[in-house]
């Protein structure tokens, strides 16, 4: 999979290559905002790594022109500068993520593939985490290997889980995707099904665990081993 | 001029003196000419009568005689006429008069032309005369005519007595209406200064690219919007430059950091790779907090900022969650449900949340739990089940760097110090005090706004 890097520091480009190139992606690293509009208009990438602070311009310039001509390309923005009076302009720009510096590896590889699972791609097809995996085309919900059967309600709550895994889902969340909106919920509707949900994962033996953040959400983490 | 302090007040003011002023004086000057003018008749009219009774002396072989025709007798007819004569010739000898004694209406001076004297009489009446000399057949006659001035022409004293009032009726509204003009002309010529002035309002740290116009201005108030405009743009760039460095000492720091987070991270896994992940991660957590303290030393919340706080404390308890769950500690959020609006700038607020909620995270137990109150009031409560904190530590604790235990490396004062700066820019408290049951609970209170 192809993704444009947009970063200056070539300590850092020859870093993230290498961590990118690890979770599957082959990328095309420039340097200035200009050279990424120049590899935009020729070549079309999976998604973007953008770094705001680029010699030439700010990488949300850069953004804003994408969007303005209907690129829907999905775009991670890093920024070193994550100050209090600008650290939520990146995403109303039309980023589809936001991550400041310094970060780890993992976590800009994980939030890359939710990028694109959320952008219809291939790769939303096998949601894991832990011992955990749901197909969420087939629907099917393998624990530990194997198989298990979980009433459609149930896996719809593991899949805003596994979605979210390592974030807390917000409630509401739930209620809209369980009862759409029409549905009249019950103010305990959700609790019973991530109740239910909570208990079947510990009978199959799941590494992970459902938190409750009372008046907030749902949090799904891996249990500590040992 | 404590009183009168803007313009227009003072305009009016003045006006009003000067209304009173000359609603006083404009009768009295016009009082004195009418005066002027009616002697100055009455000096003609007596001329003219001296002239007519000069036209009588009709030459004698021995002297004069004055022959005055009998319709106009009743004129000099002693107390009851309009005039009084006498006639005198050069020496002074009283030839022919009106009165009844034969005397000289008063005594000759040098025997002077034309002059015209006034003279108390013992009744105390005005009389009020003149004397001509006139050459009858190479005689030389000096013709006296006097009046009583109760006696005056009564139209003319009518003309005076009646002209006044209507003068002063006139001048008092005219003198009103030209107050009221120029109170419109200051109000129009003083309009570009009021628009300015809302102009002006609208500046503030957030927004302070504005300039007040200086086109429509009056030349005299030009160099005042000059020289605030001058401060503005000095304001501004310390603003930026302040805003800049901030920006750019992130990047100088964060981005050596993000390079060896990347090497560390290529690393292959062990416990070197371990510990210098964590070490990596305080590094980043303490740079984080120096960045964010600096920006928000300058910070200044917008006048019109309004925030909710709910929204913000959801934000801020599902971002923690994940670190508190990590650590077998249990976090939720409480109190209102609804929306809570507060004047302030959300990003700032959730910084301050976050940071009660970090700290509630280090000092609750393993297995203890962390609960984050908002009330409509517009207060947060960050509750946690740890020792609390001692009395004599409730206000240093939210200094910078201060840390309980001095011999201890790990110092992270600086969470509480920014929480502290953020209630200060948003005019509003952070407090800690010890819940009866255990535990610490901070409460950062903010003005509540209107939803």
């Amino acid at each position: 999979m192809r993704a444009l890097l947009v970063e200056d520091s070539d300590e850092l480009v020859a870093l993230l290559k290498k961590g990118l190139a690890q979770g599957g992606f082959s990328a095309d690293a420039v340097r200035t905002a200009a050279d990424a509009a120049h590899a935009l208009a020729t070549m079309r990438y999976a998604a973007i790594v953008l770094d705001r602070g680029l010699p030439d311009d700010d990488g949300l310039n850069l953004l804003r022109d994408m969007r303005r001509r209907g690129d829907s390309t999905p775009v991670l923005v890093l920024t070193a500068r994550d100050g209090v009076s600008d650290r939520v302009t990146g995403l109303r720009e039309g980023a589809d993520d936001y991550m400041a510096k310094p970060f780890a590896m993992e976590e800009l590889l994980a939030r890359l593939q939710a990028l694109l699972r959320r952008s219809d791609n291939l790769l939303g097809r096998r949601l894991t985490f832990g011992n955990v995996a749901l197909d969420a085309e087939g629907r099917q919900v393998i624990i530990g290997g194997a198989v298990r059967a979980f009433p459609a309600r149930e896996t719809a709550v593991l899949e805003i889980l596994l979605r979210r895994s390592g974030n807390v889902a917000p409630k509401r969340l739930f209620e809209d995707h369980l009862f759409g909106l029409s549905g009249d919920v019950g103010s305990n509707a959700v609790e019973v099904y991530v109740h239910r949900l909570r208990k079947m994962l510990a009978d199959s033996g799941a590494t992970v665990k459902i938190h409750t953040v009372r008046g907030v959400g749902y949090l799904m983490a891996e249990e500590k081993t040992g | 001029m404590t009183r009168f302090r803007s313009i227009l007040s003072r305009v009016v003011a003045l006006h009003v003196v000067a209304i009173g002023v000359i609603s006083v004086a404009m009768p009295l000057a016009l009082y004195w000419l009418l005066n002027e003018a009616a002697n100055s008749l009455h000096r003609d009219a007596l001329h003219s009568q001296a002239v007519t009774i000069s036209g009588f002396l009709k030459p004698l072989a021995s002297g004069v005689v004055l022959d005055i025709p009998p319709e106009l007798e009743p004129l000099y007819a002693g107390s009851y006429g309009l005039y009084a004569y006498a006639v005198l010739d050069s020496a002074g000898h009283v030839l022919f008069s009106s009165r009844n004694d034969g005397s000289a209406l008063f005594p000759p001076k040098e025997s002077g032309n034309g002059e015209w004297v006034v003279r108390r009489r013992g009744t105390g009446s005005v009389l009020f005369g003149l004397s001509v000399s006139r050459t009858v057949d190479g005689r030389t006659y000096v013709i006296q005519v006097a009046q009583d001035l109760s006696h005056r022409d009564v139209i003319i004293d009518d003309i005076v007595a009646s002209f006044l009032p209507s003068v002063a009726w006139i001048t008092f509204p005219l003198l009103l209406a030209l107050l009221l003009i120029d109170i419109l002309i200051f109000r129009r010529a003083l309009k570009p200064v009021r628009e300015a002035s809302t102009t002006a309002a609208t500046i503030g740290p957030t927004n302070t690219e504005v300039r007040l116009p200086e086109k429509a201005m009056p030349t005299e108030i030009v160099p005042l919007v000059q020289a605030v405009n001058q401060a503005l743009d000095r304001l501004e760039k310390g603003f930026r430059a302040q805003r800049e460095f901030t920006g750019d000492m992130a990047h100088e720091l964060r981005t050596p950091l993000t390079v060896i987070r990347a090497r560390v991270d290529s690393l292959e896994s062990g416990p070197l790779r371990d510990s210098l992940r964590k070490d990596l991660e305080n590094m980043t957590h303490i740079v984080n907090q120096v960045l964010d303290i600096a920006e928000l030393e300058t910070f200044i919340v917008a006048g019109d900022a309004r925030a909710d706080l709910q929204a913000v404390c959801a934000e801020a308890v599902a971002f923690m969650a994940p670190l508190a769950v990590g650590q077998s500690k249990t976090i939720a959020l409480g109190g209102s449900e609804k929306p809570v609006w507060v004047h302030g700038h959300a990003e700032a607020l959730f910084r301050a949340v976050r940071n009660l909620i970090e700290n509630a995270i280090r000092h609750a137990p393993t297995g203890g739990s962390i609960e984050v109150e908002v009330s409509a009031d517009g207060t947060v409560r960050v509750l946690d089940d740890g020792l609390g904190v001692p009395e004599a530590e409730r206000e240093s604790i939210f200094r910078r760097f201060w840390r309980r235990d001095r011999t201890k490396a790990e110092s992270r004062g600086l969470g509480l110090a920014i929480v502290a700066r953020v209630a200060e820019s948003h005019d509003g408290s952070v407090t800690v005090e010890n819940r009866p049951g255990g535990g610490a609970a901070f409460t950062l209170r903010l003005r509540p706004a209107a939803a």
